[in-house]
């Protein structure tokens, strides 16, 4: 292991465990959140089941895809919730001024702002989607390697996007102090992504596809599973998350150029 | 009663003020409608009906659920737990005012600007599904609706307040908050119609106020529920708003006994 990754996995281990021991420490707070995000979790896998017990199939899925794709929304909504938690509270640390000491610490802003914060009750609510996915696997029709290689390829490339979209709200908050609903709109649009994308009509999939690419992370990984995503799709999934990682980033360098500080 | 409206006109303009704010909240709210809308029209597919709901009902049930989200779920709960926690409300208490009348004011604000936002969306909606969509044919089906959704409203206020008012005992209430909020969502019928649910838990949530909230004056406005037997459900939903207000300021009374602040 190099040492800059060294450095920062030790940065990383030691602010996430500071904020697990914070959730930790208010235990009937932790204990409702824990609650409210596996009540969300049951009522909406309660609906899916109930739905596929009057019908066959929705926009041609049987009730296991349909069920993977909700559960693959999860699993990539919820590892961003994990690691990037420390954006939702962006605003609120430049504007208070904290982020002038982040700027004087050897360790680079941007990862401090994202990575500082460590949800450990998503950890919790990821373990039954796991195990959920994994019984979903064994229940769907076998298939080769390939196609599991390329379900992780593209979770993985959408985490990719979902982080491109964390740093693009975190310059916003750098550069205009502002913009606080910024991410809980990302988060209202990703419910688009709680059922395939065929679903919707086609402008809309065309929107989820290429403008606000909620396809692209959710989507995508299952059809691939599936084995009818074409190979065209995958290339443009990857080019796409490689896109937007390079422009958040040249975007998050052009919003700290011109920070000015907002706080005394 | 003049301090209150006020509040409430100085709350509207507020409201009106931060138009980002606004646009943003309204914006996530239509890519939750947009979703569920297109996931019962691709659920119901070519068929006539699909739990005694025709297409044309199914899909005024989403619309409807944008319009009574808007106007019931806007309460004033997070702002309490902040106001307690951090001693803001003892200069409430001193005030010649009611806090719960001083917060109801500045929620009806908000709700007025929501619910119109909301009703300027669903027409957008309806003009781009081309009609395809149920209207009451009975004028009276309006007035029950209205007065249900009125209802539906206060309940929702005092209900957060009376679970906000822990934070007089404890600094965790916003976790209780939470999980209170999103089981309420799904206990209403603000995600997907009731009838959904396996009878067992129908029936038990039949014997809560959730469901007079949004499932009960959407089947109102969709006339499945005949007159009389509206009025009857009407009732008790009166009856649990009556419940809830007493419950609310009882435990209020209790939280400002036990209340301390120091410092100023």
């Amino acid at each position: 292991m190099s040492s800059p990754v060294r450095r920062y996995a030790r940065i990383w281990a030691r602010t996430a465990s500071m904020a697990m021991q914070a959730q930790l420490t208010y235990r009937l707070g932790s204990a409702g959140f824990l609650l409210g995000k596996m009540i969300r979790l049951f009522f909406f896998f309660a609906f899916i089941t109930a739905i596929f017990s009057h019908v066959k199939t929705v926009a041609g899925y049987s009730l296991a895809e349909t069920a993977l794709f909700f559960l693959t929304f999860n699993l990539v909504d919820m590892i961003a919730q994990i690691f990037f938690r420390g954006v939702y509270g962006a605003r609120r640390i430049v504007s208070e001024g904290d982020f002038d000491f982040y700027l004087l610490q050897p360790c680079s802003p941007l990862f401090r702002m994202i990575f500082s914060s460590v949800d450990i009750l998503d950890v919790v609510t990821l373990l039954p989607v796991l195990a959920m996915i994994g019984v979903l696997f064994a229940r769907l029709p076998p298939t080769g390697w390939i196609q599991y290689a390329a379900y992780a390829l593209l979770t993985v490339n959408g985490v990719a996007i979902v982080l491109a979209i964390h740093i693009l709200v975190a310059a916003l908050a750098v550069r205009t102090q502002e913009l606080e609903n910024a991410i809980w709109i990302y988060r209202d649009v990703m419910f688009m992504g709680k059922f395939p994308v065929d679903v919707y009509g086609k402008p809309v999939r065309w929107v989820l596809t290429f403008a606000v690419p909620v396809a692209v992370m959710t989507t995508f990984p299952v059809k691939a599973l599936l084995g009818i995503l074409p190979s065209v799709w995958i290339a443009y999934a990857l080019a796409l998350s490689s896109a937007t990682l390079a422009f958040a980033l040249w975007f998050w360098r052009d919003c700290l150029s011109r920070y000015t500080s907002s706080s005394s | 009663m003049r301090k209150y409206l006020v509040a409430y006109s100085i709350a509207l303009q507020e409201t009106l003020q931060r138009r980002s704010t606004l646009l943003m909240d309204r914006l996530g709210g239509l890519a939750i409608v947009v979703s569920l809308y297109s996931f019962w029209s691709a659920l119901l597919g070519d068929q006539p009906s699909f739990l005694g709901y025709t297409r044309a009902e199914m899909l005024t049930y989403v619309l409807a659920i944008n319009i009574l989200r808007s106007f019931v779920f806007t309460g004033r709960g997070w702002l309490l737990v902040g106001d307690i926690s951090s001693g803001r409300i003892s200069s409430y208490l001193v005030r010649p005012v009611s806090y719960h009348g001083y917060a109801l004011a500045l929620d009806l604000a908000q709700k007025t600007v929501h619910l119109a936002s909301s009703l300027v969306e669903t027409s957008l909606l309806v003009l781009a599904v081309s009609g395809n969509l149920f209207l009451p044919k009975d004028p009276a089906t309006w007035i029950l609706f209205a007065v249900a959704a009125l209802l539906s409203s206060l309940i929702f206020f005092f209900l957060e307040m009376l679970v906000s008012s822990l934070a007089f005992w404890t600094s965790e209430s916003g976790g209780p908050l939470f999980c209170f909020e999103l089981f309420l969502q799904f206990a209403a019928g603000a995600f997907f119609p009731l009838d959904v649910l396996p009878a067992g838990l129908r029936r038990l949530l039949a014997a809560t106020p959730f469901p007079y909230m949004v499932f009960f004056p959407a089947r109102v406005f969709l006339e499945k529920v005949p007159p009389s037997e509206a009025l009857r459900l009407l009732s008790i939903e009166a009856a649990w708003l009556l419940a809830v207000v007493l419950a609310a300021r009882w435990v209020w009374g209790l939280g400002v006994k036990s209340y301390a602040a120091e410092g100023g």
